[in-house]
């Protein structure tokens, strides 16, 4: 039996961060707001304290902040002549299932994505023709522009306690900072945190072949700090347990710190947990929604949840598999390639070298989630010609610890036998002395990567499974190969007593080991229903009263995290809901 | 004489603590600090227990507030001292406690900070 309950104005799904920002300024601009989450309320003083934290066995193991995979999971394949098989154990990406979401394992690093990736398409024809771009790569604009985003940007880095150094200001080289980045209004919420030492060998290595390091931006906050909603953030302690665990000190921007706790005061904001949406129900002529069926996955009781307005605010991957369960929007089709819910879904790559220096202490167990160095001189530098390369999209490189954790983090020298006598020895040696060189890579949109609803397994729920189609092209391959030869390039000028060196991934791609939890795409933005699925203010093209807020709009991925862009795509769409939608009550944009 | 006075002085800070010499406006600044874990209103916790009624009392005495075992053993009686040893650094007067703070090096910062909850926590 389904019980259905009173009306109310908005229904958030999932309280990460775009859930916890909407539901703050929602309920604060007066609207009743109802957010289900299907994880545990979780906050700082009761369970991200010792003695329940520092705990690597429950949080990195048995992945304690993460989605449970017996409830549901994707079924993963490379490509559509592949049988998909069920993800029956976390692996390349860990999605959160708690208050806060990924936001609370998150380790913080907060980047603007600029004109390069929001103009893709446009720039690289522009510079290298049309010929340039594969037939199969499915690269668009994103319909939206950094200038448009800029003041949200800031807007997130405030909320979530960005420590940083500009390098652009109002179009001013700011020394120290970033010079390849777009330009800024303002400086960071906080000064950047203090670079560890694995992170200065880096740069000062960088900076001696000509390139430009810089301190990796993050919500890690550096110093004591109240944002301008009044939430209060502890100075980073550099403890070393960022990545996958909640912060002990509160010095992590997490949502359940930032946003939601204002929610919470608000008497127009509820919070249901252990809520799990099933599907958004579509009124019967499709051009709205009226609420959100539910099911409590403590009793199995089942909800319909009326609303005058539904946000879609859980990871990117959860929020197209709704969609595509609750029939809105039409699914893609590789071959014949149309439309949209399930498109352009992409990951990121990467290539990393390891360095061991007989006689040297890098404390590995010290650092913040973004105590790193980096450099963009492959990234967001228009001037470095990716022609000779034959590739499109970017890459950082940078170095420094990031969680690299007492017991699970273990370098030795390639070759070492993996257990036994030998192991021992080497770890012993080498765990002092080794320190990584790493890069992150973009992925391009490609016609053959993307979501659809399994034909076979389904959840707890007797719902068909999302299918993923997965892949690295051949764009990536080369962007990896030249990726690795930089990073080595960078890691033998310091010329370490042994090296790792980085290689390209260019087998299959694997759901196994962990990667990064920067998936993307799947339900884009753009400029109209025939490429995208939802409009630049993140509202479905179908259905006006919906919003799909997440990565899951980003028309491909780049080699930056994906949050900064996420955070302030929330406040534009937060902006565009309160000054223009709650009047007209229609598309903000015709299609 | 004049050196004997000045002398005096000293000696008269030194007897009453930090409380009068130093500046409690800076400390409540300084409290930033602190502010994001500990309140200092009645049986408000936070990640820290509530900071009101701190001095004179024992160590780990908050009722309902889940100590470390080693804070709870310390013996502490809070008082301007007690805590100036603690706040310079916390590890090293109380080893195995847990609270994630590194510790305020400046001996002047650690009076200003105690002068301020000395009025503010009563």
């Amino acid at each position: 039996m389904v019980t259905k309950l009173k009306d109310v104005d908005v229904v958030v799904i999932g309280l990460g961060w775009t859930g916890g920002i909407l539901s703050k300024e929602l309920a604060q601009a007066g609207l009743k707001v109802v957010a289900l989450e299907r994880g545990a309320a979780r906050d700082t003083s009761k369970d991200y304290s010792l003695p329940s934290i520092r705990d690597e066995l429950r949080y990195v193991t048995r992945h304690d902040l993460m989605m449970n995979t017996a409830r549901d999971t994707l079924t993963i394949r490379n490509n559509p002549s592949q049988e998909a098989l069920p993800m029956r154990r976390l692996g390349s990406f860990l999605p959160g299932d708690v208050v806060g979401g990924s936001g609370v394992h998150w380790s913080g690093h907060t980047w603007r994505w600029t004109d390069m990736e929001f103009k893709i398409r446009s720039m690289y024809e522009e510079r290298y023709g049309k010929n340039f771009i594969p037939a199969d790569m499915t690269i668009q604009d994103w319909g939206i522009t950094y200038a448009e985003l800029e003041p949200y940007y800031e807007r997130f880095e405030r909320q979530a306690a960005v420590s940083g150094k500009a390098g652009n200001l109002r179009g001013r080289i700011q020394p120290g900072g970033n010079r390849f980045e777009a330009p800024r209004a303002n400086e960071y919420a906080l000064p950047a945190l203090t670079p560890i030492l694995s992170s200065e060998v880096f740069g000062e290595a960088a900076k001696n072949l000509g390139y430009h390091p810089f301190p990796r931006p993050s919500a890690n906050a550096s110093q004591a700090y109240t944002n301008p909603d009044g939430a209060k953030f502890g100075a980073c302690q550099y403890c070393g347990y960022c990545q996958r665990f909640g912060c002990e000190a509160n010095a992590k921007g997490s949502p359940h710190v930032a946003v939601i706790p204002i929610a919470m005061k608000n008497p127009n904001f509820e919070l249901r947990t252990h809520s799990w949406a099933t599907k958004i129900i579509k009124d019967s002529d499709g051009k709205r929604v009226t609420g959100v069926a539910y099911t409590n996955i403590l009793n199995g009781e089942e909800f319909e949840q009326p609303a005058g307005m539904v946000m879609r605010t859980a990871y990117a991957i959860n929020n197209v598999h709704l969609m595509l369960l609750s029939g809105i929007g039409q699914p893609y089709d590789p071959v014949a390639q149309t439309g949209v819910i399930g498109r352009n879904y992409c990951y990121q790559t990467g290539a990393g070298a390891r360095l061991f220096f007989d006689g040297r202490h890098f404390n590995p167990f010290m650092n913040a989630g973004g105590s790193n160095i980096s450099i963009d001189d492959f990234n967001t530098n228009w001037d470095f010609d990716r022609g000779p390369h034959d590739f499109i999209g970017g890459i950082t490189i940078g170095a420094g610890f990031n969680t690299d954790l007492p017991i699970g983090y273990r370098p030795v020298p390639a070759g070492t036998p993996q257990w036994g006598k030998a192991w021992k020895a080497a770890t012993k040696k080498y765990y002092q002395a080794a320190m990584n060189v790493g890069s992150s890579g973009s992925v391009m949109a490609n016609r053959y990567n993307y979501f659809d609803l399994d034909p076979t397994y389904r959840n707890a729920f007797g719902q068909p499974l999302m299918r993923m189609t997965f892949d690295y092209q051949e764009n990536e391959h080369k962007q990896g190969r030249y990726a690795a030869e930089m990073v080595n390039t960078i890691a033998r000028s310091l010329k370490p007593t042994i090296l790792n060196e980085a290689s390209a991934r260019t087998d299959p791609w694997s759901v196994v080991p962990y990667q990064s939890t920067h998936n993307t795409g799947g339900t884009v933005m753009g400029t109209n229903p025939r490429n995208s699925a939802v409009n630049k203010y993140l509202q479905s093209w179908d259905c006006h009263n919906l919003f799909v807020v997440g990565a899951n709009v980003f028309a491909h991925n780049s080699s930056y995290n994906p949050t900064g862009p996420v955070g302030a795509l929330a406040y534009w769409t937060v902006d565009a809901i309160k000054n223009r939608y709650l009047k007209t009550h229609g598309p903000l944009v015709q299609a | 004489m004049r050196g004997t006075m000045f002398l005096c002085v000293v000696a008269l800070i030194v007897a009453a603590g930090s409380a009068s010499a130093a500046d409690a406006g800076r400390g409540e600044k300084l409290f930033v600090e602190c502010a994001s874990c500990h309140s200092i209103e009645k049986a408000v916790d936070g990640v820290g227990p509530s900071l009101f009624g701190l001095f004179q009392r024992k160590a780990g005495e908050v009722a309902d507030f889940r100590y470390s075992p080693a804070l709870k053993r310390s013996g502490i009686t809070w008082t301007a001292q007690t805590l100036d040893q603690y706040i310079a650094d916390p590890q090293k007067s109380v080893p195995g406690n847990r609270m994630p703070y590194s510790g305020m090096p400046d001996a002047s910062a650690r009076a200003d900070l105690i002068a301020y909850l000395q009025k503010a926590s009563r």
